[in-house]
């Protein structure tokens, strides 16, 4: 799994340094970035296999503008994206207990935080998996 | 209010107009006056009056009509009736329909000043209970607000933490600070569910979950609401037994909150249970309604706990073992049941256990379409 360069994009250093820890010691190469801003450069300058986006980040939802702004760019909408959330219940409270999931991009998935690790590492092995099938159609 | 409180007067008659405004010229009010129904309509939005006083019988339309539209514009406007006395009878009727008093003429001065005075105060305390209500609307989001992401994002991130730290001392630590570990995250794990339970009491709309209507079984959403509580129960050696008198109608309803529902009160009953107890489910049907009773040998219900049962954040004197409570759970339950049209009850006794009966509206047959019909079917 080395050489699997993984982004984490949110504004709270302790939901990061947490989210790293558990990547790292699964061998994933993870880069930071803890605003929306510097996050979307660093996605652009490229290399990412995955994405882990938390959706709300400064005043607002900023997490889903950069949603749209990943989907309105053909190349960054192939980047497999796991979104990160703490607000299931504003979101859904229609669903107890089913995370609803906004699908925000062509391959996303949701976590609610805290992230379990277990559940953490299943979502993001998932999302590669699937990201590179759909290459390989696609090739 | 420093305004000038404001009187529309709506009578045929010049003199009943003229007397009206001497008798409460000396008080602070603000008068104007039409002498026809579409002239007083006319002058509502500018006017934007506190009273009314309207009189039934005029050339023109008709006083009913004009009670009708006043109310349509704005139902805090509080109207008074004027009226002869052979016309009681519909003043009376008028009153039926939202109209707050009425004065027979000939009328005493005092009478009128009293009648319009007791309107005034009327009018001010439904403008209070709006302003109250929706303070309270208000606050209820607002609370959802804090309660979310002032406590809920930091214990969030404690336990981010925990997690990022014990993968990263995982060859580190002995089995008895793992130990410590677990039990700190468990705790936290306790924090967040409930912090989630209370954002779920704050946020259940009912309006929304009748949005999502369709025709349910209700024993399929039972078998569903047992099957998530079953784990516990055997942990607590307590047996739980379903009896369903079937056929049973369908209902119209929301599945995913009927369980939860279902869920709160079954699970509820495994709480307040000692081990090795007994739950029993019963279902059955009863003109035009549903019964569920779930029956437990419990620990039972304090008599002066009961009226407050299913009010928010409530938590009774008996305390089940161990077990954690969040005072909401009985709350929603009865929020969704009454988003069903259903109502429920509980009769308790301590020491003996409880018994909660849910009751709920079947789907009248002809509202069934065919296709509904085989879906229940199969």
């Amino acid at each position: 799994m080395a050489n699997t360069k993984l982004l984490i994009i949110d504004d709270d250093p302790d939901y990061v340094d947490g989210i790293k820890s558990i990547l790292d010691k699964a061998d994933y190469d993870v880069d930071v970035a803890y605003n929306p801003k510097d996050g979307l450069e660093a996605l652009k300058s490229g290399g990412y296999d995955l994405l882990l986006l938390d959706i709300m980040m400064g005043r607002g939802a900023e997490g889903v503008m950069v949603a749209r702004k990943i989907n309105k760019d053909p190349k960054l909408r192939e980047i497999p994206v796991l979104i990160i959330t703490g607000i299931r219940e504003q979101m859904a409270f229609l669903f107890p207990g089913q995370p609803v999931h906004p699908r925000l991009l062509p391959t996303d998935a949701l976590l609610e935080k805290p992230v379990d690790p277990k559940l953490l590492l299943e979502k993001v092995e998932a999302l590669l998996k699937e990201a590179a099938e759909k290459k390989s159609k696609g090739a | 209010m420093t305004d000038k409180e404001k009187i529309l007067i709506i009578d045929d008659e010049e003199i009943v107009r003229d007397s009206c405004i001497q008798i409460l010229a000396k008080r602070n009010y603000e008068i104007i006056t039409a002498e026809n129904g579409e002239a007083g309509l006319e002058l509502l939005e500018d006017f934007q009056p506190d009273l009314a006083l309207v009189d039934l019988k005029m050339p023109g339309i008709s006083g009913y009509e004009v009670l009708d539209q006043i109310h349509e514009y704005d139902s805090t406007i509080v109207t008074i009736v004027i009226t002869g006395f052979a016309t009681v009878d519909s003043a009376v009727e008028s009153m039926k329909k939202g109209t707050y008093d009425f004065l027979p003429k000939p009328f005493k001065p005092d009478e009128l000043r009293l009648i319009v005075q007791r309107g005034l105060e009327r009018r001010k305390l439904i403008l209070e209970t709006i302003a109250l209500r929706r303070e309270k609307e208000m606050l209820r989001e607002q609370f959802a607000a804090i309660v979310s992401h002032e406590l809920k994002s930091p214990l969030g991130a404690v336990q981010q933490s925990m997690y990022g730290l014990v993968s990263d001392l995982e060859d580190k630590l002995s089995d008895e600070q793992k130990g410590k570990i677990e039990r700190l995250q468990s705790r936290i794990a306790d924090l967040i569910k409930l912090v989630n339970t209370w954002l779920r009491a704050i946020s259940v709309d009912i309006s929304t979950i009748r949005d999502n209507f369709e025709t349910i079984s209700i024993v399929e959403t039972i078998s569903k609401a047992v099957e998530n509580v079953q784990q516990h129960a055997v942990r607590k050696d307590i047996t739980i037994e379903t009896s369903i008198e079937k056929p049973l109608a369908p209902i119209n309803g929301n599945e995913v909150t009927m369980v939860e529902a279902l869920v709160n009160i079954i699970g509820n009953a495994v709480k307040y249970t000692q081990m090795g107890g007994h739950i029993a489910i019963a279902a059955r049907e009863e003109v035009g309604k549903i019964l569920v009773e779930i029956k437990d040998n419990g620990v039972g219900i304090a008599t002066e706990d009961i009226p407050h049962l299913f009010d928010d954040f409530y938590v009774g004197k008996t305390k089940p073992e161990g077990e954690r409570r969040s005072g909401v759970g009985l709350a929603i339950t009865k929020r969704i049941i009454e988003a069903h049209d259903g109502s429920i009850t509980v009769e308790s006794e301590l020491g003996k256990g409880s018994t909660f009966t849910v009751h709920l509206p079947i789907l009248e047959q002809a509202n069934i379409t065919n296709q509904e019909q085989e879906v229940l079917e199969t």
